[in-house]
């Protein structure tokens, strides 16, 4: 292990305050529903979550974004920022990634001081990008030279840990089943990042209807934990 | 690849208030029929139809339509688009819509029925100035197969791409395949079979037609799950699972008037099939 690794751990950490535990995209109107009220069920979704959405959408993203970095081709990275963005059409998850992204992109520029992170900010202030957690964690993971395959696996592994916590609080569970699931992820990552390795272009932002009908759907939830 | 089984094009202007075709094209197997004013609003309503009765192993087929400003149309199809079985090459369909600031174009087509081992691609491009309006519906339903499973087809793939003032402002993806995916389970279809979108992007779009059209499908009584949500730019889109056609042709029927009403003040003229 590295400075450079321990570093970027920083970030995947849950507690990293970006405010990721306000949002559940989704899970909460599962729960609900009573279709997430338990270990298996809870695992079902995040699986799903992980393989059907992130995969096509965020994990694709920090690759795309890590290869544009290599390539210094900045203006893809503001087009995926885009693209990222307005393919996420339930408006609750969208802005709270926004948020997020935005908070994130504000602590990383104070704590890493990457040139990269400022010009992000700069289009962001000015309104040519929107912000994205996917994106900002892959310009730092690229900046502290981690390879591009471990950069999309502990975003996922963060990302997924995230949602974690939430439904240990939300459904809820023990905390040694929230490790035993954080722990039964940990294939499922690897499974994931090399599904995105083989991903084309093409495959961008393809998303499962019952994955997103259940983010559009916590807009009407009135008693409410998360804001997504 | 230039090689399309059916390509049509269709430039549309206002004329002293009625909206006309400057320019209309096509050839191969994809026509559209004369056009239609069913009031006095000047709005045109143009049916496309596939000859062939179905789209098949390989088939490609290509619109464009333009509308300047003022224009107003309804595009449509004379019955369902059916994708039959393809052994060898997905069948593909192509939309680019350029549309005008002031001018209203709605593309509400029958419902798409995918038979056994059918694999269909769909990608819709529409450029819009600030100031026109878009309106878009599609229903995928699979066709009946022997064996009686469902989901019986191969692939359904449909991408929608509007650029609002030069800019990607709503981005679409759904790719069903059931037989890799665990399409009957949750975050899928969720025990539902037929699945309906629609999209709409206007200036005039607000919140309390966004609550008007909730309100309104939350009170109708049948077996469906939906999820309506604004867009990042002004509009929204809207989602429905059931298990019939008609539940979901019924809702978004209601939401078209609904949306007619409010935008054009007057209710939508009615859709006649033969």
């Amino acid at each position: 292990m590295n400075n450079n690794l321990l570093s970027l751990f920083q970030l995947c950490d849950s507690n990293f305050p970006i405010g990721s535990f306000s949002h559940s995209f989704g899970l909460e109107s599962y729960i609900q529903e009573d279709k997430v009220h338990n270990q298996e069920t809870f695992l079902g979704w995040l699986k799903v979550y992980l393989h059907e959405q992130l995969v096509y959408s965020d994990g694709l993203a920090s690759r795309l974004v890590y290869e544009a970095l290599v390539d210094n081709n900045i203006q893809e990275i503001w087009r995926l920022d885009r693209l990222l963005t307005v393919q996420n059409l339930p408006r609750e998850t969208r802005e709270g990634t926004q948020m997020i992204g935005d908070r994130m992109l504000k602590l990383t520029e104070t704590l890493y001081g990457l040139p990269i992170l400022s010009q992000y900010r700069e289009e962001v202030k000015s309104k040519n990008a929107f912000g994205h957690p996917a994106i900002v964690f892959s310009m730092v993971a690229h900046g502290l030279h981690v390879s591009k395959q471990d950069t999309i696996l502990y975003y996922l592994y963060s990302a997924i840990s995230s949602q974690v916590q939430n439904a240990v609080r939300a459904i809820p569970l023990g905390q040694t089943a929230g490790q035993t699931i954080t722990h039964q992820s940990i294939p499922e990552l690897t499974q994931a990042v090399e599904t995105i390795m083989a991903l084309s272009y093409d495959d961008f932002g393809m998303v499962s209807p019952g994955i997103e009908l259940s983010q559009m759907k916590h807009e009407r939830v009135h008693l409410r934990i998360f804001m997504s | 690849m230039t090689d399309w089984t059916g390509s049509l094009s269709l430039d549309l202007e206002d004329r002293l208030g009625k909206t006309v075709a400057k320019r209309v094209y096509f050839q191969g197997a994809f026509k559209v029929m004369r056009p239609i004013y069913a009031d006095d609003s000047g709005q045109v309503c143009y049916y496309l139809l596939n000859p062939g009765g179905g789209y098949l192993d390989g088939d490609r087929y290509k619109m464009e339509i333009s509308a300047d400003e003022g224009s107003k149309v309804t595009l449509t199809t004379q019955s369902a688009t059916k994708v039959y079985k393809t052994p060898t090459s997905y069948a593909y369909q192509e939309a680019e819509i350029n549309l005008k600031k002031g001018s209203y174009l709605e593309y509400l087509p029958d419902p798409l029925i995918a038979y056994e081992n059918a694999h269909y691609k769909q990608r819709n491009i529409v450029h819009m100035e600030r100031g026109a309006t878009f309106l878009y519906t599609d229903i995928l339903t699979p066709g009946w197969s022997p064996s009686g499973e469902k989901f019986s087809y191969d692939t359904i793939q449909l991408v929608t791409e509007i650029y609002w003032d030069g800019k990607l402002g709503v981005f679409d993806h759904i790719k069903l395949v059931p037989k890799q995916q665990n399409i009957t389970g949750l975050g899928f279809m969720e025990g539902y079979t037929h699945l309906g979108s629609m999209i709409a992007v206007s200036d005039q779009m607000d919140n309390v037609l966004l609550d008007a059209l909730y309100e309104m499908i939350q009170a109708e009584e049948a077996d469906f799950s939906f999820g309506i949500s604004n867009l990042a730019i002004p509009g929204f889109s809207l989602r429905i699972q059931a298990n019939a056609t008609q539940t979901i042709e019924r809702i978004l029927n209601q939401c078209h008037t609904i949306i007619s009403e409010k935008w054009n003040n007057r209710p939508p003229s009615s859709l006649r099939k033969y």
